[in-house]
């Protein structure tokens, strides 16, 4: 279990992580999520002790970090960057021997994770041969062939196609069912919603509230329908059960009043309008972040745009 | 440091496999050759040193002991520059004509000796005004040819005469601490310069070229962030001290290469083409070679990797690279100065000062051996910065890596010095 208990670091006058505490678990999916610049990376950067934080402890099983624990981690950071002249497998070995593991062992290693993303014919080539997205596979083998304990993503896919991503999902829900205690760090909240059994929301290097995913959504979420229909729906905006309409251009979301319950909309809708589809939205982690942004008084959620650009 | 033998390896099958590399390590010995070699063979062949024009003479016919006496004199002192003498009539016309070819550079020079020269002076003429060989000999030939006329004229016995105005011979012997005595000669300061040039452009050379491959090294990973994967697996000290180590030994290799072959020529090669090997060259000297090149290596390698850490791209780098690039260069422009006075407190202080120490201390050994104390001291300095240097750079690299998109000054990589 990884146990960071309220870290502090600044560098020279921006506090870049201001009293974090969390924890994350074996077998479980720990999301970091915030805007570009909230602190996390430099919270992953105490973890893996690069940085020692100025205030605050980070654990792991209950020890203090050190160098040797380093081989009980792997990190698959942001930005992506292999070495472009050397050979693919050279490569993995070279990570794996820094690792702790002994050549023959880190080159079995590598072989056989390349066979999984059936990369063994380009094992031979040099990185800068390959597309993005094989990198990137190369790069995430890097990460977990000495089998860590702890597992660091940092934005793990971003920049991948569809079957890439399903791929790398597949292979990090397997670490997940082996017990690894895995962490994962994004902006884009809809990645976390998917992968995430807790998330801790930063902003600004401060905690806006952390927990389990579901536990979260039912207490922040404010309830909503979405509401596929034929005919004339002008008459749904005025029912007393329906606090507002967002009037989106294939369907409408309703969100409903307190101390109203969706069945009591279903009703009201039938025989009026042709309904195609019902269907009772749990807020979105966005919704969520976006409102918990407000509520703390504090204008510019820094969300909006980390999407738009990442869309 | 338990995965420093990996770094080491790893970086350092990168830079052997590199092809500039491949190519310096195999061309380097031909340019020492070139450079070592070249003065013993325009000595051989003097032509190709002075260019071979003939000079002209011009004499009046009353000259002490006829003319031809005059222009064989010439002949013998100009020989030794490959160039020949051309005698001409003393008349206005051939001298025009022979001003013009000097002026196109047909010839080297005019030499007129008109009537009474010996007491009322003679005239060169020249292109270039420059060429101090050509007139010291000349105005030697002179000299002695005016002295021969008055001593006639004075009749004092011819012997008595040159008896009196006989040299005592100066012979030139370099006494080192050990009371080893070693011949000199006129040559010594030439061939011990041109010597001390070669090494040192070695040293500077790939210094500045390993240098600024770790430099380069650096900020290229700091920009594609293969350090940050780097450093999950190993504290920035070993990464740091690894890639040092690892290209080190890379450039040792190189310099095995050199030596062993460049020992090899002067052994084989060179008595071959009938010339002693320089006595610079030897294998104490060369020695000396590989040991400041190698701390010379390490502390401006250490240097280039925090600049590296602290540059946001390579230009950057360049930038910041400058005062660093100084020092590298003042003992280069001031190398004559070391070689002729190596002991001078000019001297001996940058032999001693770390930055400059690696290149004006191999001077002062390839001339004459220093003081214990200096060498000791010049080491000690030099280890001890060497490793001060490494831990300031992995440091600095480590606070550096988190300051992407930042254009750090010289302040600010002080106080990254500080960050925990």
């Amino acid at each position: 279990m990884l146990s960071v208990d309220k870290v502090v670091k600044t560098y020279e006058t921006v506090r870049a992580v201001d009293g974090l505490s969390f924890e994350a678990r074996p077998g479980e999916i720990f999301g970091l999520i915030g805007p570009n610049g909230a602190g996390k990376s430099t919270t992953i950067r105490m973890i893996m002790n690069v940085i020692a934080p100025d205030e605050g402890t980070i654990r792991f099983d209950g020890k203090a970090f050190s160098e040797a624990m380093k081989e009980r981690i792997g990190y698959l950071p942001e930005e992506r960057g292999l070495n472009r002249k050397v050979k693919v497998i050279d490569t993995l070995v070279y990570l794996g021997v820094l690792k702790g593991l002994d050549p023959a062992d880190a080159r079995r290693r590598a072989e056989s994770w390349l066979e999984r993303f059936e990369l063994s014919d380009w094992k031979g080539e040099k990185v800068e041969a390959l597309s993005k997205g094989m990198a990137q596979k190369v790069q995430f083998i890097g990460s977990v062939a000495h089998d860590p304990d702890l597992v660091l993503f940092d934005e793990p896919f971003s920049g991948l196609d569809p079957v890439s991503q399903d791929t790398l999902l597949d292979a990090v829900l397997e670490l997940k069912a082996k017990g690894k205690t895995i962490l994962f760090s994004t902006h884009v909240m809809e990645q976390a919603e998917r992968l995430c059994d807790r998330i801790l929301l930063v902003r600004k290097g401060r905690e806006l509230v952390s927990g389990p995913l579901a536990g979260l959504k039912s207490s922040y979420g404010t309830n909503s329908v979405q509401i596929e229909y034929d005919g004339d729906g002008s008459f749904i905006a005025g029912l007393p059960c329906v606090d507002g309409v967002r009037t989106m251009p294939r369907w409408i979301e309703a969100s409903l009043a307190d101390g109203h319950g969706s069945d009591e909309l279903f009703s009201a809708l039938s025989g009026r309008v042709r309904v195609r589809r019902f269907q009772l939205m749990e807020p979105s982690l966005h919704a969520m972040f976006v409102s918990l942004v407000e509520s703390s008084g504090d204008a510019g959620t820094g969300v909006a745009d980390e999407e738009a650009a990442n869309a | 440091m338990r995965k420093l033998p990996a770094i080491i390896r790893y970086e350092f099958k990168l830079m052997a496999a590199n092809k500039a590399f491949v190519i310096l390590t195999i061309l380097g010995p031909f340019l020492i050759l070139a450079i070592t070699v070249l003065p013993g063979l325009l000595s051989m062949n003097p032509k190709a040193l002075s260019g071979g024009e003939p000079i002209a003479i011009a004499v009046s016919t009353d000259a002490p002991g006829g003319t031809a006496a005059m222009y064989a004199a010439f002949e013998t002192a100009m020989s030794s520059q490959g160039r020949g003498v051309e005698p001409l009539p003393l008349d206005d016309e051939a001298i025009a004509d022979a001003k013009r070819r000097v002026g196109s550079g047909k010839l080297a020079a005019l030499v007129v000796l008109p009537a009474g020269w010996a007491e009322s002076g003679a005239t060169l003429y020249t292109k270039t005004g420059t060429d101090a060989v050509l007139y010291g000999t000349v105005e030697r030939v002179v000299d002695a040819l005016a002295r021969e006329s008055r001593i006639a004229r004075s009749g004092v016995d011819p012997d008595v005469a040159r008896d009196l105005a006989r040299g005592v011979g100066l012979s030139i012997v370099k006494m080192s601490a050990g009371d080893r005595e070693e011949e000199g000669g006129e040559g010594a300061f030439l061939q011990t310069l041109f010597t001390a040039m070669s090494f040192v452009m070695l040293v500077y050379m790939t210094t500045l070229l390993y240098g600024q491959m770790i430099g380069r090294s650096v900020v290229t990973e700091k920009t594609s962030k293969t350090v940050e994967i780097m450093l999950s697996s190993v504290s920035p000290r070993e990464l740091m001290f690894g890639k040092i180590l690892g290209l080190g030994l890379a450039g040792l290799l190189q310099y095995g290469v050199w030596v062993s072959l460049a020992l090899v020529l002067s052994k084989l090669l060179m008595p071959l083409l009938g010339m002693a090997a320089p006595s610079a060259i030897a294998p104490g000297n060369l020695a000396w070679l590989v040991v400041f090149f190698v701390l010379a290596f390490f502390l401006y390698a250490s240097l280039y990797a925090a600049l590296g850490a602290a540059a946001e791209d390579e230009q950057h780098l360049g930038q910041l690279a400058w005062p660093v690039l100084a020092f590298l260069i003042v003992p280069l422009v001031m190398i004559s100065s070391f070689v002729s006075n190596p002991d001078s407190p000019l001297s001996v202080g940058l032999s001693l000062f770390p930055m400059t120490s690696p290149i004006v201390m191999l001077i002062r050994v390839l001339i004459a051996t220093p003081p214990a104390w200096q060498l000791a001291t010049c080491l000690g300095l030099l280890v001890v910065s060497v490793y001060g240097a490494a831990a300031a750079a992995a440091r600095i690299f480590r606070v550096g890596i988190l300051m992407g998109g930042k254009r750090a000054s010289f302040g600010e990589m002080v106080k990254w010095l500080r960050v925990r």
